[in-house]
């Protein structure tokens, strides 16, 4: 590299104001527009292929906040969604990217299924030790690439996006065929776990696990805010060699924040088990990883805007759920979410997310 | 042609000079003037980089841009070069008018550019940098064919490098030619030389000079943009002096003085003097013994260094850059581990410490790279300016950082520092070079209670930046820390430095007290001619 | 007896490794000339449902190939558009390609499902070669397209950028499009031409493992190849020969994986189903750590502005 000065200094300013130059509320508003053109444009899809986008929305809202169930319904969906975003955004602001979330809660879930299948405690410590395994579960799962990235450089995109195969093949495994309930004629699963969450509010659908992801988030918030742990993560994100030249060690807290990464979405399998599904089996996530993902990416580093954001999402998919009876599948809400991506891509792209994964490419 | 050529010159030069002056801008016969450029105005965000500038360029001459950093120099060229658009103005070429919405455009039209960082593409050959994007590239291509070519051009323009090298392995010398070697062979008549010589040895520069004599005797003409006056004078024709975006004067080269010169560049009677020489103390602050070590690439960058600097002394390191200044100055921050060898700071061995160890030692470092390794550059002013205090007692908790702390020191900072910004939470990547420059100098002289090292710090600043940061430098000394100021400017060094040592090839080749440096010496020593023993000056 | 079984093994490997060869090369020029497409997973997806959809009217499976490089292209020239022109974020942008990609594909896959596709390929014997015994017919009894996969493009590719002028510009494009700029290379051009290529051998792959490899549409039909071809680049230090030899490895696997289940070497369907992903796994790990400790089996340096959007100076 040549080695002369960087008089090109003044261009590098000018190239960053480019970067910078958006304010967090503009940021805001322009992502919020990206997505409505992103259900413009799904609205039009549907209006072309035959479909009333009017009429399934009215649907939408009619069951989603017209009915209690429905409201808690969506509420079960959120808490998988914003727990795995809370662990794919507390990554993000060292600008790496866990989409191994999915396969992290996969994991979790496998871990604490393992505890409430075969032991038989009283509910509150068994369910601590599911979540336990979860936790450990989780970080476990991320531990490999997590040590990849921070000591080879190794590209955490891919690493853990090929792990999350696995892990739902390993799932298949065992609710099929290790830990399968025989007596269960029809379904493919494990028995019930023997400890579940209480519901919430005297409900039988929704459960307490969904005040988690709401306390994590007040949680990560303060971190962020307020804490020299916080600060220097904030720091690598913004520039790794900066942040070693300040002394902050670098390659060890890529490693924590990866495993706290993998660790909350390994706990957020557990949540969904213990509260929701009951039984492990290998469509035990509705990509929650992946809404989790996007969640993130929309939330752009506010830890707020990831609740509205992971609240939207949720009532997103849960209108996937329930439009599949108008002859839709649940892909078209993943073709859905590209478009919200490419919304946010477009908006933001010039924001704190932009830049590419690091030196990340060996 | 040549000859033709000197003889031309030679009649040029036959009219008494002063005859030309008094005359004022004579209009040139009209196929003298190969480029015309005529009210040129460029502006970015707001701020004018050029107003209404006018120049003209003759065949067959040496033409200097001579200003400060920010003066315009650049900007106008990258106007002629295709690489900017004009707001308004026009160039002509042999009087056609052009508008260049490229470099390729502007090239096709004979101007071309070597610019400060070079364009050229690290992991590919000399051969293949030659060739890429040129139409006359045959379009089926072999490593033999490339390199037969290349030589063949080499000979042609007597510019000389090895064809296979890639360009990582050239010292950036070397890699000048091959980005001038490209530009002639695309067909340049006006080659144009942004501070070509910020990067060679003094004996380098005078070889670049006899190239670009040799380029205007045949008929080309080089513009040579520089804030060196000495260098300006020794080989221009005519000299184009900028300041603030606007064309002071063009005067021919013979008959002016630095002295003048200098003072139609900065506008004033200036002159950055250093009033006191540091009283060196007897203890040695900063200690480095026999330090070895390498570079990111593997290659040995440092050898045996042995050097010592006390309190209350500025020593600046002279020399080239690439020739280890960057390791040196890393091995005693801790950025870089020693092969062996050992770093004491006030006699404490910190030798491959962190460099947090080094900072609560009372080592503050200004880096090479400001925005690369100096600041975080999408974040605050005030998250930068403690990103070295931030772990101390008063600006955070064991957990908690203290807000309310961290915001006064930050204001205090950049108010002390005299860092322009509209506020402590402005991304510092809005800063402009020398505010970032000035906000980094003033964080690391809180740090350096003890020591204080500055890499190349003034690199691509303004003048008053440049001033504020010098002055950061000569503060601390007085203050009894050891400053180890390195800078590829000798002037500089010269100016600054209580001692001055230089560097050549990861060795320390000579050392001198300011009072017995000789210009010419060092100047030797930098390009790696090592003086005999007996001329060494007493220590 | 063995012997039939490997060559039975090395026929299924060839098969299996063409889609992550397709996408892989694709995938290749489009990092080589900067831009990181992580949209592959989703390519495969659009060009398979393409091919499936056109396949049912059509006659001729060429047709359905075509239709399938064709959808695939065109999702690639917007995301191209996106992140050349627009200069998105690539990786979010690449990952929208796969959400829309494999979302699109799947519900336009629907009615589709369980019913066989009428109009394969068939698979075309080289003569001479292929009567030599045993290795024969493992060897030369493909597909053409495999053929092409695995001879013809790695070929034209490596001659493309290491033997042409344009390929050599495209070289300097991705690794300082700065400075290929200046040299007068339309960068944005060849960005947006090669990403679309890449897009549009992606959708061959796709089309590809409908039309020969498993002539029946299902949910996902990708599988995580789009991946594998990504971590294979890598794998390959971005040279069209090893990313043959990186396919290969990968389609041995699967192939592996197959031949288990029928010979009943009592491994459990998951366990083989796990491996081609852990291994793939360790090519890009293990190359990586090894450089680490000094063992620097080859200079994999990637495109130096790779997933970088170039911003060209004002003008």
């Amino acid at each position: 590299m040549s080695s002369v000065s960087d008089a090109g200094h003044t261009r590098r300013s000018v190239h960053l104001e480019r970067r910078l130059h958006v304010e967090p509320r503009r940021a805001a508003l322009v992502r919020l527009l990206g997505v409505a053109t992103a259900l413009l444009i799904a609205g039009v899809f549907l209006q072309v292929t035959g479909r009333s986008a009017f009429a399934l929305a009215g649907e939408v809202i009619r069951s989603t906040f017209g009915q209690r169930r429905g409201l808690e319904e969506t509420a079960v969906i959120a808490t998988p969604i914003l727990l795995d975003a809370i662990a794919v955004a507390i990554a993000l602001r060292m600008r790496i990217w866990n989409i191994g979330a999915e396969g992290q809660f996969y994991i979790g879930a496998w871990a604490a299924a393992g505890i409430g299948i075969h032991f038989n405690l009283p509910t509150p410590l068994l369910l601590l030790m599911m979540a336990g395994a979860g936790v450990i579960g989780g970080a476990l799962w991320i531990l490999v690439p997590a040590i990849a990235r921070a000591h080879w450089n190794v590209n955490e995109i891919i690493t853990t996006l090929l792990l999350n195969f696995v892990a739902v093949t390993w799932v298949e495994w065992f609710s099929i065929d290790i830990w399968r309930d025989k007596q269960a004629a029809v379904i493919q699963a494990t028995p019930l776990v023997n400890a579940r969450l209480p519901g919430l509010f005297g409900s039988t659908t929704l459960h307490a696990g969904f005040l988690l992801p709401l306390a994590l988030a007040v949680v990560a918030w303060f971190v962020f805010r307020n804490t020299r742990w916080g600060f220097e993560v904030d720091m690598i994100g913004g520039n790794p060699r900066a942040a070693e030249f300040a002394g902050i060690n670098v390659r060890r807290r890529i490693v924590t924040v990866m495993l706290i990464s993998g660790a909350i979405a390994g706990l957020s399998g557990m949540v969904h088990l213990a509260g929701a599904a009951g039984r492990l089996q290998g469509t035990i996530s509705n990509s929650y990883g992946f809404s989790g993902f996007i969640v993130a990416a929309l939330a752009g580093g506010s830890f707020v805007g990831l609740v509205a954001g992971g609240l939207f999402i949720a009532l997103l998919l849960h209108s996937g759920i329930l439009l599949q009876t108008a002859g839709l599948s649940i892909y078209i809400v993943l073709a859905i979410y590209g478009l919200v991506l490419v919304g946010i891509a477009v908006a933001g792209g010039r924001s704190s997310l932009a830049g590419p994964p690091g030196e990340t490419l060996p | 042609m040549v000859d033709r050529g000197r003889h031309r010159r030679c009649v040029v030069r036959s009219l008494p000079r002063g005859e030309r002056e008094l005359t004022g801008p004579a209009p040139s016969a009209p196929d003298e003037r190969v480029i015309e450029a005529r009210g040129i105005t460029k502006g970015f965000d707001g701020a004018l980089a050029l107003d209404n500038v006018d120049l003209d360029l003759w065949r067959g001459e040496v033409h200097a841009l001579l200003g400060e950093n920010g003066a315009g120099k650049t900007t106008l060229s990258n106007v002629m070069a295709g690489i900017y658009r004009a707001d308004s103005g026009v160039v002509l070429v042999d009087g056609v008018e052009h508008h260049f919405r490229s470099p390729a455009q502007a090239i096709e039209a004979g101007i071309g550019m070597v610019h400060q960082h070079f364009r050229l593409i690290q992991p590919m050959t000399v051969a293949e940098n030659v060739h890429l994007g040129w139409d006359d590239t045959p379009r089926f291509i072999s490593t033999r064919t490339l390199v037969d070519r290349t030589e063949r051009l080499m000979s042609e323009f007597g510019v000389h490098v090895d064809p296979n090298a890639e360009i990582w392995q050239l010292s950036v010398g070397e890699q000048q030619r091959v980005e001038i070697l490209r530009t002639l062979a695309r067909g340049a008549r006006v080659l144009i030389l942004d501070e070509p010589t910020a990067v060679l040895t003094a004996q380098q520069a005078k070889e670049l000079f006899s190239v670009m004599r040799s380029l205007v005797a045949g008929g080309r003409t080089v513009v040579f943009i520089s804030h060196k006056l000495n260098e300006v004078l020794e080989v221009s024709d005519r000299i184009t002096v900028l300041r603030d975006g606007r064309r002071i004067i063009t005067r021919d080269a013979a008959g002016a003085t630095a002295r003048e010169l200098a003072r139609l560049m900065t506008g004033e009677d200036r002159d950055f003097e250093v009033k006191s020489r540091g009283r060196a103390g007897d203890r040695p602050l900063l200690q480095v013994v026999g330090a070895t070590a390498r570079s990111a690439r593997g290659l040995v960058a440092l050898h045996d260094i042995t050097l010592t600097v006390h309190a209350g002394e500025i020593v600046g390191i002279a020399g080239v850059s690439g020739n280890g200044q960057t390791e040196l100055a890393e091995v005693v921050t801790g950025l870089r581990r020693t092969d062996s060898g050992r770093v004491l700071i006030d006699g404490v061995d910190l030798t491959d410490a962190s460099p947090r160890r080094f900072a609560q030692a009372g080592v503050g470092h200004i880096p090479e790279d400001r925005l690369g390794v100096g600041l975080v550059p999408s974040a605050q002013v005030r998250d930068n300016a403690v990103l070295h205090q931030y772990w101390q007692p008063e600006l955070s908790g064991k957990v908690s950082l203290k807000r309310g702390p961290i915001s006064e020191f930050a204001t205090r900072l950049v108010s002390s520092a005299r860092v322009q910004t509209r506020s402590i939470h402005s991304p510092v990547g809005h800063l402009s070079g020398g505010n970032q420059q000035r906000l980094i100098a003033g964080r690391e002289a809180m740090v350096a209670s003890r020591v204080f090292i500055a890499a190349h710090p003034t690199r691509g600043l303004d003048v008053h930046s440049t001033e504020d940061v010098r002055r950061s430098l000569l503060d601390r000394r007085d203050a009894g820390c050891a400053v180890l100021l390195i800078s590829d400017d000798l002037d500089e060094v010269l100016l600054i430095s209580d001692r001055v040592a230089v560097m050549y090839e990861g060795r320390l080749v000579g050392e001198f007290r300011r009072e017995d440096a000789d210009r010419q010496r060092i100047g030797l020593l930098m390009g790696g001619h090592v003086a005999p023993a007996s001329e060494e000056a007493a220590p | 007896m063995k012997l039939n079984i490997f060559l039975a093994a090395l026929r299924t490997a060839i098969d299996a490794g063409t889609v992550v060869v397709l996408a892989g090369m694709g995938e290749l020029l489009t990092e080589r000339v900067g831009v990181l497409n992580l949209g592959q997973e989703g390519l495969i997806g659009i060009g398979a449902v393409a091919a499936v959809i056109v396949s049912d009217g059509a006659s001729s499976p060429w047709v359905a190939l075509l239709a399938g490089m064709l959808a695939a292209g065109i999702l690639g020239l917007l995301f191209a558009t996106s992140v050349v022109i627009v200069r998105t974020n690539q990786v979010l942008t690449g990952l929208a390609v796969v959400l829309v990609g494999v979302g699109l594909s799947n519900q336009l896959g629907n009615n589709y499902q369980g019913s066989p596709v009428e109009h394969t390929f068939a698979p075309l014997r080289i003569p001479i070669l292929a009567d030599i015994p045993q290795v024969g017919p493992a060897l030369f009894d493909h597909t053409l397209i495999v053929y092409i996969s695995y001879l013809v493009l790695p070929t034209v590719v490596a001659i493309l950028l290491f033997r042409t002028r344009h390929g050599m510009n495209l070289r300097a494009v991705g690794e300082n499009p700065a400075a290929a700029d200046a040299a007068g290379v339309n960068v944005a051009g060849m960005r947006l031409l090669y990403t679309t290529i890449g897009a549009a051998l992606s959708g061959a792959g796709g089309a590809f493992l409908m039309l020969v490899f498993t002539p029946v549409w299902s949910v996902n039909v990708a599988r995580g190849r789009g991946w594998v071809a990504l971590a294979v680049v890598i794998f390959a230090a971005w040279r069209p020969s090893l990313l043959v030899f990186g396919a290969l490895l990968f389609g041995a696997m699967i192939s592996l994986g197959f031949i288990a289940q029928e010979q009943n070497w009592g491994i459990p369907s998951f366990v083989l189903a796990m491996l081609p992903y852990l291994v793939t796994l360790a090519l890009i790990i293990i190359p990586s750590a090894l450089a680490r400790f000094g063992f620097k089996v080859r200079s994999s340096v990637a495109p130096g502005a790779l997933a970088i959007p170039y911003f060209r100076e004002e003008r």
